[in-house]
């Protein structure tokens, strides 16, 4: 850590604030343009503009100012964020070039040096970054360290590996096993020592030790913002639903790459409140909701305001999915007396670390407590875990629950492998089957 | 001038005879269709040669392509890699890129300074990049492939085509048709996601200028329009493009040992 | 059992018979596509549709190793939702590294025992557990002569891995026997010296695809095969020893080894055996091997070792493309 990067990384961060700050101001009195399906957008989201453009901004003047952490979405960030690291998530951001549509450019940077198509969309645009420096963010800071949790999948810890090699620096590894069924008490353990192994790393290449008020702090307001974020995202019970999927797709990105920063927690009680706002008042984030519908499985972020309009168009309401769903559900097992062994249970659990059947209860609730006629499930080429076990999922959710289901080819993030004229006509014969 | 050795290529969309005399100078050449029946295809097409371009005894016959084992009276049988290096560097005499635009498969190979392959890259699984790509794009327009290239070339502007899947393309395209999008526009953008996934596929190799193009494909002006443009340079046209493969196994015939360039006597007469 | 890696000794101390199925090659697994998208890895499609098709009648139990996101799909599949009932294990293999490791994969091989003897009322004793995995390490050993011996062999590239791979199915006892017989035929030895890496030495045309085009493999990386060279154990304590023994063996990308190791391993393997090619037989979406393919790739090219990525498809034969590029790389050696 340098004096003069400090000194620049302070300037920039208190300017950039200033900067942001008036943008919020003056965008809170633009009257947004009027949808003809939709209710006119959330407030808060301005706000979430300016969160998301100051975490980035902090990013740019980052290095060798503060340490830097380059995470997995689904790793334990909180001994992290106590230690003053700027976390950078790779997956986040490659779901921002998807929605700017520069994920494609990316990804055919890292296939032309070699890195197959079939690999993850999110990991090819990483790559592409790396490879090229380019990024729709301006700049993004040199990580001190990688963090790895597999708890999402395996994927990974490959694509992490080559980062490590590529940046020349080490590599924490926080491997949790696949829960095939309930979470042996090895299992615990063996998070559990690697989550200590991982505060360890953090300090050296941090420098400093780990404060467990600090700890305590984080850990708490990451409970905290996953509370919040659970009701959130529990408020499409209501009928009309507050709030779409398509919202919570983008509203998630505090709980994702600001956990345990006390600006999420402020975050998402302002949203909360919006929300029970709208709820009050009766009012929908549709215009007129006639279906409700279910999403399983990431968004395709290129086609996101596409797929929003075409379903609003015939009133159809996407009201929740388990995968925004999954940042608030552990909010009860996050236990800042215990930090670490606590961290270790959260950690184990994420939806993508359960077996397909835990998926299927998932859902199974998810369209009980939501009152949803439909599920639309994306087969994401590049989300290979989420996507295994789909068709058995649709099966029974058809079969057992009478619940319509519909399976959709695509990708998260690499627009090749969506074929719009394919698409409408199963989600157009999916809504007429509804009788939307 | 008496010929010195024949080269078979025998394609999957086509199967092409060439036979040049000692000193490399292409004297006779025919192309066809390629018939399931290979072996009898290529005893024809042999027994042809002969007839027209005078019997050439002992002048070894060398095959490639997919059916190279099928070749009868063959003494040699070469990948078509070696044989599209051997054709083009036999023109250029250094290091270069190949693009071979075959029917079925795409190849990207690198050339070194001596003309040694020194690495290469296939299409995978489908059709993308390839011939067929064009083929199945261009009907589904209704379009000959003669027809199918002018239109790309008369194209004002250029249709997004993201999918370089044919499938995908193909439903891209009707949804694009029923927008009322220009037929040319659309060939034009199938040309561009064509090159794309070409591109790609000489990235993964490395490129080294200059780049030429052989194989039936690359006689498409759109195709080497577009390819010129995703890979910012020139791509050039060598002689006998879609009649390299066949050249390429001939100069194998007239020097199974080195990949040096071979001298042109006089011009070689057009095919 | 699927691939890649499990404690052997554990299922022959239980009394039962593990035979081994990479796919099995060229199974039909369109009947697979109910379950598996046919974007996910070849491996596990073919055996869920060789399941199907009743290839598993025989069997008490089906063991899935999670060696990677596509098999824990299937794992998760047969555990959950199974399209055809058969019981599943589904042994968790530690990624990370050192002591936490084996503690937990001991752990993990003392749940399966224990799951298997509430299947056979009589569990195995401490003894019969240990006496299994000395039995087992006796045969690794023999598995890695036979590896080391390779370039003296003179059994062409189908014959000698038939007998390297009947490690699959074979008791150790008789796998020894077959051993020494394959260590016994040596002679003199030509073909163009290659290392093959990848995940399987399959569809079963590439091994004849070599041997047709005089190929001689030296050295071999592939997960089925040269990664599974484990070192015997230490602890007296079975599960601890077996555990020990699996983690013991060369960089493998499905145990999470770091990428500098592999390839620092691969490299010296090649220039060991004086490979002048590498071949990489990768199943298509493969993530694994797909991310350390380029940096793998780069490096041995660069120690002078032409290299060559084949996407394999065990549901399908051994292409005519593939075998092109085969003889194309062949052509172009040096």
């Amino acid at each position: 850590m340098t004096l003069y990067a400090s000194v620049r990384h302070g300037l920039a961060v208190t300017g950039g604030r200033a900067v942001l700050g008036v943008v919020r101001w003056r965008d809170t009195f633009r009257r947004p343009r009027a949808h003809p399906h939709l209710a006119p957008p959330l407030r808060s989201g301005v706000r979430l503009k300016e969160l998301i453009a100051r975490h980035y901004l902090k990013g740019r003047t980052a290095s060798s100012a503060v340490p830097v952490a380059w995470v997995t979405s689904g790793a334990p960030v909180e001994p992290l964020v106590a230690l003053g690291y700027h976390v950078h998530y790779p997956e986040n951001h490659g779901a921002i070039c998807g929605i700017r549509r520069v994920a494609e450019d990316l990804c055919t940077a890292a296939e032309s040096a070699g890195w197959s198509r079939d690999l993850c969309s999110y990991a090819r645009t990483d790559l592409g970054v790396v490879l090229t420096g380019r990024t729709p963010v301006g700049r993004l800071p040199r990580p001190d360290l990688l963090v790895c949790c597999t708890n999402i999948c395996q994927t990974v810890l490959g694509w992490y590996q080559v980062l490590a090699e590529r940046f020349g620096v080490p590599m924490a590894l926080v491997d949790t096993p696949f829960l095939y069924g309930t979470a042996p008490p090895h299992a615990l353990t063996y998070v559990e020592r690697q989550i200590e192994v991982l505060v360890e790393a953090a300090e050296r290449a941090a420098g400093r030790t780990l404060d467990p008020g600090r700890l305590h702090a984080v850990t708490r307001r990451s409970k905290d913002a996953c509370t919040l974020w659970r009701e959130v995202v529990d408020r499409a019970r209501h009928r009309p639903s507050p709030i779409t999927a398509f919202d919570t797709f983008v509203h998630m990105a505090p709980i994702v790459e600001m956990r345990g920063e006390a600006c999420t927690v402020d975050y998402y009680a302002a949203l909360l409140e919006e929300l029970d706002g709208r709820v009050a008042r009766g009012e929908g984030a549709l215009l007129e909701e006639q279906v409700r519908l279910a999403w399983d499985n990431l968004p395709i972020w290129p086609r996101m305001r596409w797929l929003s309009d075409r379903l609003a168009a015939r009133g159809a309401a996407l009201v929740a999915s388990p995968y925004a769903r999954a940042w608030g559900e552990l909010a009860d097992l996050i236990d800042p007396e215990r930090p670490v062994a606590s961290a270790a249970r959260v950690y184990l659990h994420p939806i993508l670390n359960l077996g397909i059947g835990q998926r299927l209860a998932a859902l199974r609730a998810l369209a009980r407590d939501c009152q949803v006629d439909g599920v639309l499930l994306h087969s994401d080429r590049s989300c290979r875990p989420w996507s295994s076990g789909q068709a058995d999922i649709r099966d029974r959710l058809v079969r057992e629950d009478k619940i319509p289901a519909l399976l959709l080819e695509a990708d998260h993030s690499d627009p090749r492998a969506f074929s719009e004229a394919q698409a409408s006509a199963r989600i157009d014969a999916f809504l007429e089957g509804l009788g939307a | 001038m008496t010929v010195a050795a024949i080269g078979v290529d025998a394609g999957s969309t086509t199967l092409k005879v060439a036979a040049l005399d000692a000193a490399g100078t292409l004297l006779w050449s025919r192309l066809e269709p390629a018939s399931p029946r290979t072996a009898e295809q290529a005893t024809a097409l042999l027994a042809a040669c002969a007839s027209e371009a005078g019997p050439g005894k002992g002048a070894p016959i060398v095959a490639t392509g997919y059916g190279r084992d099928l070749v009868l009276g063959a003494v040699r049988r070469v990948t078509e890699i070696t044989c599209h290096a051997r054709g083009v560097f036999a023109q250029v005499g250094g290091a270069c890129t190949v693009l071979d635009l075959g029917g079925q498969d795409t190849k990207v190979l690198a050339l070194g300074a001596s003309g040694r392959v020194l690495d290469f890259a296939m299409n995978d699984r489908c059709a993308a990049g390839t011939g067929r790509f064009l083929e199945v794009t261009a009907a589904r327009l209704g379009l000959s492939l003669e027809a199918f290239d002018a239109a790309a070339t008369a194209a004002h502007h250029e249709a997004v085509i993201s999918s370089t899947c044919t499938v995908f393309a193909e439903s891209e395209m009707v949804s694009l048709l029923a927008r009322g999008t220009p037929v040319e526009a659309i060939a034009a953008g199938l040309h561009r996601a064509m090159a794309r996934r070409v591109a790609a596929l000489a990235r993964q190799v490395g490129i080294r200028p200059p780049i030429l193009a052989s194989g039936g494909v690359a006689l498409s002006g759109s195709v080497r329009r577009a390819l010129s443009r995703e890979l910012d340079q020139d791509v050039g046209l060598p002689r006998h493009a879609q009649l390299l493969g066949a050249v390429g196994a001939a100069l194998v015939g007239l020097d199974p040992s080195s990949p040096g360039p071979i001298r042109v006597a006089g011009r070689p007469r057009p095919v | 059992m699927l691939p890649v890696h499990h404690p052997r000794a554990l299922w022959r101390a239980h009394g039962y018979l593990p035979v081994e199925v990479w796919g099995p090659p060229g199974t039909d697994a369109t009947p697979a596509g109910a379950h598996l998208q046919p974007f996910l890895c070849s491996i596990p499609r073919c055996g869920l549709a060789f399941h199907l098709a009743g290839g598993l009648r025989d069997v008490d139990v089906v063991v899935v190793p999670h060696a990677c996101d596509a098999l824990q799909g299937l794992g998760s599949i047969l555990t959950d939702l199974p399209p055809r009932p058969l019981p599943a294990l589904t042994p968790y293999l530690p990624r990370a590294t050192g002591e936490v490791a084996v503690a937990f994969l001991a752990a993990e091989i003392a749940t399966l025992s224990t799951r298997l003897a509430e299947g056979s009322q009589r569990g195995p004793t401490a003894d019969d557990l240990l006496a299994a995995a000395l039995d087992e390490e006796a045969a690794d050993a023999a598995f890695r002569a036979l590896l080391d011996a390779r370039p003296r062999i003179s059994l062409s590239n189908a014959a000698f891995y038939e007998a390297v791979r009947s490690r699959e199915y074979l008791p150790p006892a008789e796998f020894r026997a077959v051993a020494e017989v394959a260590l016994a035929a040596t002679g003199p030895v030509d073909g163009i010296p290659v290392l093959l890496s990848g995940i399987v030495p399959e569809p079963a045309g590439l091994l004849a695809c070599l041997d047709r085009h005089g190929v001689r493999v030296v050295a071999d990386d592939t997960a089925c095969v040269g990664r599974r060279r484990y070192a015997p154990g230490t602890s007296t304590e079975p599960f601890r020893r077996m555990a020990e023994a699996l983690g013991s063996g060369p960089p493998d990308t499905t145990r999470g080894s770091p990428l500098s190791e592999r390839v620092a391993y691969v490299v010296a393997l090649a220039a060991q055996t004086g490979a002048r090619a590498a071949l990489l037989a990768i199943p298509g979406s493969c993530d694994p091997e797909l991310f350390a393919l380029p940096v793998l790739r780069q490096a041995l090219e660069a120690a002078g070792v032409r290299t060559l990525h084949l996407e394999t498809d065990l549901s399908m034969p051994f292409t005519a493309q593939a075998d092109t590029r085969v003889e194309a790389l062949l052509e172009s050696l040096p």
